[in-house]
């Protein structure tokens, strides 16, 4: 069994693989919530009853052929630290990380699948891709999912599909969602609209950390927010076609920018730059936003492209509970917020070329 | 949408968009008030007096996990699938408002979904075979009446081998 140690020194399988081409849509998720028959939910379930479920679902994820050589853990095992990480790197939620005893949370090696349970529900499988692949991540839910309901009994109605703990997860059970970087949208306050927009198709639109959370660094996670009444098949294709469209908005929006007001949209990137090479004291807030624009000037070609990849693992590995955990304790925000800026500056080294030399894009 | 609420003479203002305040029942007259959805409705509703809780549906606590309805009415949570059951006046009420549909368009657990079909096909089955009775179409109903002692007899078969 891997240790946490372990799983946490490689950076996730979906961080990886991005060029200017793909970058707007950052990751997919598909979660899919299931139940066991006749069980009580884990909110209204007493602490054997959620002791006896968790042990019964662990035992069965042994079985899983993706999940040998696997992460997995009660969550009651597990300090502060290593929760908060966890939800940092979206494989376990904030919900779960304030239960302990009876919930756990199972993530592949590559970490690309991840296993909840007694979250809300009594299981909730979640798979992430890279990119706009909702397809793609959702038949590696399914490959999970079909391995398991010849074991379990799901609590399953013909009329209503997957009996969930709320009923806004009812039926399909399934939350697809994508994780997209905004910046030229942002920049030219079209964001608005497209927002707008976009919940007027019946999808949610939320912040980095899912539900009542704020946008940082203009990255948006775009989500189903009906799951009854439509087929796996259509939810998927509609979202998909939308979160296309809105990479396309956001590719517009970037053109028309350096059309427009070249010398702005350079001098914004330039001026996160300058921070981020220079600082010595960097909160997070102020990190993300940077370096969402440091990444906008990899994807228009103004920086290597290779800085897209070296944005996205900083995105994640600066966030407050990673740095602690590499710090190995706790620290107090003033420590954290020197130690961000000094692997900020590390990290970039390498990939900006010392004396900053933005090409005219006029010419 | 800018919603505001007077509580015991206490202002309480809230910024929702259109599809928040839509979700919370604001924007719906027929929606609960969103102060009956925190803390519960001022009066008890009906189906909660003992009579009707026996009832399929209108239960006031599943038979199943004992969660009551009074609960869900406050958290918006059930207690297990078997509540669904249970308050499924209560629940169905609330469906429009949260999705596209009524019925579960999506995917079957392997085995339910075979279950379901045969649960299908002999429904209909009994259908046209009354209808052939009312209809006094002896022919087809004796031919309907074989049909449906066959899949019956399938059924039960496959019942035995699982």
């Amino acid at each position: 069994m891997m240790r946490f140690s372990t799983l946490l020194k490689h950076p996730a399988d979906w961080m990886a693989g991005h060029d200017a081409g793909t970058s707007v849509v950052v990751t997919s998720r598909v979660r899919l919530a299931r139940n066991l028959r006749q069980a009580p939910f884990p909110g209204w379930a007493r602490k054997g009853q959620r002791r006896k479920i968790f042990e019964e679902l662990s035992e069965l994820f042994k079985t899983l052929p993706t999940m040998r050589e696997g992460f997995a853990h009660e969550l009651s095992d597990l300090d502060s630290l290593q929760k908060q990480v966890l939800v940092e790197r979206h494989l376990i939620s904030r919900e779960q990380a304030a239960r302990n005893e009876g919930s756990g949370s199972v993530v592949n090696r590559k970490q690309t699948l991840s296993l909840m349970i007694n979250e809300e529900d009594h299981l909730r499988i979640q798979a992430i891709r890279p990119s706009l692949q909702l397809h793609e991540a959702y038949e590696l839910a399914l490959s999970v999912d079909e391995h398991l309901e010849d074991k379990i009994d799901y609590a399953f109605h013909p009329e209503w599909g997957f009996l969930t703990a709320c009923p806004t997860n009812l039926g399909t059970g399934m939350r697809a969602s994508s994780m997209v970087h905004l910046p030229g949208l942002v920049l030219s306050d079209q964001i608005g609209p497209v927002l707008k927009g976009i919940g007027k198709l019946g999808l949610a639109v939320r912040g980095l950390y899912g539900e009542g959370t704020e946008s940082l660094g203009n990255l948006y996670q775009i989500s189903n927010q009906s799951t009854l009444g439509e087929s796996e098949e259509q939810i998927l294709s509609r979202l998909t076609k939308v979160i296309g469209d809105v990479a396309r908005y956001e590719k517009q929006a970037r053109e028309k920018l350096l059309e427009d007001d070249p010398m702005m949209v350079e001098d914004r990137i330039g001026r996160a730059a300058g921070i981020l090479t220079f600082a010595r004291i960097i909160d997070s807030k102020e990190a993300l936003t940077h370096l969402s624009m440091l990444r906008l000037g990899a994807n228009l070609g103004i920086f290597p492209e290779e800085l897209i990849e070296i944005c996205d693992r900083l995105f994640m590995e600066t966030q407050p509970a990673h740095l602690q955990w590499r710090a190995g304790h706790k620290l107090p925000p003033d420590t954290r917020d020197a130690m961000r800026a000094q692997m900020i500056r590390e990290q970039l080294q390498s990939a900006l070329p010392p004396a900053i030399d933005i090409p005219d894009l006029e010419k | 949408m800018f919603y505001t609420q007077v509580t015991d003479g206490k202002m309480n203002k809230t910024a929702l968009c259109e599809s928040c305040a839509q979700h919370q029942g604001i924007t719906d007259p027929n929606g609960l008030l969103m102060s009956e959805q925190l803390m519960g409705p001022a009066t008890s509703p009906p189906g909660s007096d003992s009579e009707v809780s026996s009832v399929i549906g209108g239960a006031d606590e599943c038979p199943t996990c004992q969660f009551s309805l009074e609960d869900y009415r406050k958290i918006g949570r059930l207690g297990c699938g078997d509540c669904y059951l249970a308050f499924s006046k209560e629940v169905q009420q609330r469906l429009p408002s949260l999705h596209k549909g009524l019925k579960h368009e999506g995917r079957f657990p392997a085995g339910l979904l075979e279950q379901e079909e045969r649960r299908g096909l002999l429904e209909s089955l009994n259908e046209r075979l009354q209808k052939a009775i009312s209809e006094e179409d002896f022919e087809q109903a004796a031919s309907l009446r074989d049909e449906l002692r066959d899949a019956l007899k399938d059924q039960k078969e496959e019942e035995a081998n699982s």
